[in-house]
């Protein structure tokens, strides 16, 4: 494409990154995270479904009983983090609707890699309490054990499904 | 002042949603809108998730340890994710598959 601005170097991106979630430490007390608001929305997706379910569910009452989903704070930061990407795409000349592939995969088997994956991730952050933003990154920067020994982990898993 | 303000309420949400602007402005820009970038550090052939992370968790984790030695900062007043090893650890290796089944 024609006129597209070239990504920062990933140490700019990263020394910008550390003073945003240096901020928010400052301003909140906490850091930045992801996997949490979509825990908050699936909650009250399941207890508009099957209040029943969802009310004899200890770890789901904890999210319903949190008060109105836009008054959550990774509900709304979230939100902010699709604005923001979706600005940075469209100042760069960057922003198109296309699906992201590489070339040997089809549309239904690249979708449904990227629902099981998508599934896959959003399990394993309730397993370990965040994702790669809420205990991988805001974790690490405050030196939380439990962060470093995700990070550990998290690294050759991936490397692995390629050689099987 | 005391650090950190521990914003409450709409004021709060007004910095939640200003950090989150941020927060993708800036991975987009980096080159993490691209999931070719995100898995192709599990494939040793692009460190940009790593290098863009890393530099990230060095100048937080330096920027509170100096304002906290100043005398500035209450640590205390920070919240630290606390340590559950094994979930953690399974939580990393669970994720990584996912990362790598979703962002081929």
């Amino acid at each position: 494409m024609n006129g597209t601005r070239p990504y920062w170097s990933p140490y700019v991106a990263g020394v910008a990154l550390g003073v945003t979630l240096l901020a928010t430490y400052l301003l909140m007390g906490f850091g930045l995270g992801a996997s949490g608001a979509f825990a908050q929305v699936a909650a009250r997706l399941e207890g508009a479904v099957a209040p029943g379910r969802a009310q004899a569910n200890p770890y789901l009452v904890g999210y319903l009983e949190a008060g109105r989903l836009w008054a959550q704070w990774i509900v709304v930061e979230m939100v902010g983090v699709l604005i923001g990407a979706v600005l940075g795409a469209w100042t760069a000349g960057r922003f198109a609707w296309r699906l992201e592939k590489g070339p040997r995969i089809g549309v239904g088997r690249r979708l449904a890699f990227a629902f099981v994956g998508g599934a896959t991730v959003g399990f394993a952050s309730r397993v370990a309490q965040g994702c790669t933003s809420g205990v991988a990154l805001s974790g690490g920067a405050v030196l939380a054990p439990g962060a470093w020994a995700f990070l550990g982990c998290s690294w050759p898993a991936g490397s692995s499904p390629r050689g099987s | 002042m005391s650090w950190p303000l521990g914003l409450e309420g709409t004021g709060g949400l007004v910095v939640g949603l200003l950090a989150g602007v941020a927060f993708g402005f800036v991975l987009e820009r980096g080159g993490l809108g691209d999931p070719k970038k995100l898995t192709g550090l599990f494939y040793l052939e692009d460190f940009t998730m790593l290098k863009v992370m890393f530099a990230a968790i060095a100048v937080t984790a330096a920027g509170i340890g100096a304002l906290s030695l100043l005398g500035v900062l209450d640590l205390s007043h920070i919240a630290v994710q606390p340590t559950y090893l094994w979930p953690q650890a399974v939580g990393g290796l669970v994720l990584g598959v996912g990362f790598a089944l979703g962002g081929c």
